[in-house]
């Protein structure tokens, strides 16, 4: 027995001790303190999957009943009036929402290629070829810009765009010709395509421009040393090693584009119209509506369980997109911390 | 004027740079000035169109519902939402926030999960303003939640209102949470690690060395987070059409600046400047463009002012670390 005791007994004597050494005990409240700063880190980034649940489990009813049609059928107006004025015995739940995703996929690549091709070479302007007097308020304008509300470029777009669009391109003979498809009054996707590029264009240029800043300076000054000018060292090389950045900038600039809802209702027309290409360039003067701008539109519609179900469908729609982009985007700018620039 | 400087550019380009692509230069040039004058071209319109709007009158009124555009009021109201909003949203994201950064900054050495936590908030920053609206009503619509807006009255299933200042605010924290995150975890990731393993070394704990040394250290930081955070939520529009609703006044119990009834005024619903601004448009149902010009220029003042002191703040932390 004594001998039991005595062998229980050592152990318990040193074991603190030796723990003291190997490995310090931290004191109660910093434990506390970690554990809530751990719980508060968990909850901020398990978010993202409670806006999914609840966005998508409240679209489940629409996107049950409609299926694929819901992507690939059109009518969303008259649907949308039938599933208001209809009784709580009968509700409406198929729905279509073709002209709502032609709308937005359409202003978002139009906005994408006219700030592609501005925002480059605005970012190659800021970061290698403007005067250095030029470079830092360049800089500021650029911030000032992503950071201006886009209520505001609604409001700019609606009073200036538009008037120009019905003024100037819209004659009163086509208004006539087109009256019976839908009624052309300057809101229309073009104005859509030149508000939305105002607005991503900023935050593509920022983008864009880091990823320029970033690409290593030993490639530009080994270009140079072998002689090639500044404009082909720029083109051939530093363009080319910013590719994964540029591209990363690119599809941020794109879920801004899909998920802004103000300034496309005010500007676009806020019909579910589906353009028509067979009308030539009349095309782009015909009035869209993005399904971010329908959820805003549509609002009031909130108050009949079909309609609210409907605009969730719309919203995780977006949310998806959105989420698939983010990742996508991730992925492409994971490339370029792995030395991307060095592939080809 | 535009064209003019653009010819002279393109010309001293052509003039300067023989043998290299001129035409790839101005077309540089051309973008470049082009961003320029977007901003001037709509701070002088918002100006020139907006300027003639303000006056004390306008600031210090009501919105009043009518069709003379002379007779529709001004933005008191709106400007009260939005300072409402902007408090109350910085309240709730700040902690959150900045317990967050701190987390992801000094207590992640190793952890292998950091990855999807990481990748977690970084989805959340690219989720669309609209989605969270939608997000905002479909939670505090629930009866359970009623406390944040007000009971929906008369209907067959019990059902909140869930559009509230208080509803509109927890969900724009939500949405300027990411942004937060990344800004202050940058700054504290910014501090020096000599000051930490000075405090380290006279023995001081991890938790105090993070709350005497680093959070001061990098303050500068964490107050650009918040200003940024606050740009963002005073220029929502759409969480606020969908979370707040559409009623221009304020309409909790009346007088709302009586301490009793403020509790009534957030429970219940008002309006922004930004929505203030959609529906005096010629596109919402007010149609007063002259004062959604005036109370733009307003909002853009208080953005491009919360800038300038984001600059400010920035230029301080980098003069002060050379």
């Amino acid at each position: 027995m004594e001998q039991e005791n005595a062998s229980v007994l050592i152990p318990q004597k040193t074991s603190p001790i030796t723990s003291f050494y190997t490995k310090p005990r931290k004191p109660f409240k910093e434990i506390i303190i970690e554990r809530i700063l751990l719980l508060l880190t968990i909850l901020s980034s398990i978010l993202i999957f409670f806006v999914m649940f609840f966005v998508i489990s409240k679209a489940v009813p629409v996107l049950k009943a409609s299926g694929f049609n819901f992507v690939f059928s059109g009518g969303w107006d008259d649907i949308f009036s039938k599933a208001w004025q209809a009784g709580a015995d009968q509700p409406v739940w198929r729905f279509g929402a073709l002209p709502l995703i032609a709308g937005t996929v359409l202003a978002t690549s139009g906005a994408l290629v006219f700030c592609f091709t501005f925002g480059l070479g605005c970012a190659v302007f800021i970061e290698e070829i403007c005067p250095a007097w030029l470079r830092k308020p360049l800089k500021s304008t650029v911030r000032l810009l992503a950071a201006i509300p886009s209520v505001i470029y609604g409001l700019v777009g609606l009073m200036t765009v538009v008037p120009f669009i019905s003024k100037y391109l819209i004659s009163n003979e086509l208004s006539l010709r087109m009256i019976k498809i839908c009624i052309l009054d300057g809101t229309s996707l073009l104005a859509g395509i030149i508000v939305l590029s105002m607005m991503i264009g900023p935050i593509f240029i920022a983008m864009a421009g880091d990823a320029i800043k970033s690409a290593p300076k030993r490639y530009k000054e080994a270009s140079l040393a072998l002689g090639l000018s500044h404009w082909r060292t720029i083109v051939k090389i530093i363009l080319p090693a910013a590719r994964n950045g540029i591209v990363a900038g690119a599809i941020l600039a794109a879920g801004r584009a899909i998920g802004e809802a103000i300034a496309l209702s005010m500007v676009t027309g806020s019909v579910a119209n589906l353009p028509n290409p067979a009308h030539g360039l009349v095309f782009f003067l015909e009035p869209v509506r993005t399904l971010a701008s329908t959820i805003v539109d549509n609002a009031e519609g909130m108050s009949v369980a079909a309609c609210e179900s409907a605009l969730f469908a719309c919203g995780s729609v977006l949310l998806l997109t959105c989420v698939l982009l983010s990742l996508f985007s991730r992925i492409v700018s994971g490339n370029l911390r792995q030395g991307g620039a060095s592939n080809n | 004027m535009f064209r003019e400087i653009c010819g002279r550019g393109a010309l001293r380009i052509i003039r300067t740079i023989k043998g290299e692509n001129a035409i790839g230069h101005a077309a540089c040039w051309l973008s470049g000035l082009l961003t320029l004058f977007l901003l001037l071209f709509i701070v002088i319109f918002l100006v020139l169109k907006g300027i003639h709007a303000i006056n004390w009158d306008f600031i210090t009124s009501d919105p009043r519902p009518s069709l003379n555009q002379n007779l529709t009021g001004g933005i008191l109201t709106p400007i009260i939402g939005t300072f409402l909003l902007v408090v109350l949203g910085t309240l709730f994201a700040l902690p959150w926030a900045l317990a967050t950064a701190i987390y992801l900054a000094e207590y992640t050495e190793g952890n292998l999960w950091v990855g999807p936590i990481r990748m977690g908030i970084d989805i959340l920053s690219g989720v669309p303003t609209i989605v969270f609206a939608i997000f905002g009503l479909a939670i505090f619509t629930n009866p359970h939640l009623s406390f944040f807006s007000t009971m929906v009255e008369e209907v067959t299933n019990a059902k909140a209102f869930g559009r509230s200042f208080m509803v509109s605010s927890i969900t724009m924290s939500m949405m300027v949470l990411p942004f937060i995150i990344k800004s202050i975890e940058e700054a504290i990731r910014a501090v020096p690690s000599a000051y930490k393993e000075a405090a380290y070394g006279l023995g001081i704990s991890k938790w105090r060395t993070i709350r005497k040394i680093v959070l001061p250290s990098a303050i500068s930081g964490i107050i650009t987070g918040v200003v940024l955070g606050i740009g963002r939520i005073a220029g929502d529009t759409a969480i606020v059409w969908l979370c707040l609703g559409g009623s221009m006044t304020l309409t909790g119990t009346q007088p709302w600046w009586h301490p009793q009834n403020w509790l009534a005024t957030l429970q219940n619903t008002g309006s922004t400047l930004t929505t203030y601004i959609f529906y005096s448009s010629p596109a919402g149902e007010g149609n007063s463009p002259d004062k959604a010009f005036g109370a733009g220029l307003i909002l853009i003042v208080i953005i491009l002012a919360l800038n300038s002191l984001v600059d400010h703040w920035g230029r301080y932390r980098t003069l002060r670390e050379e």
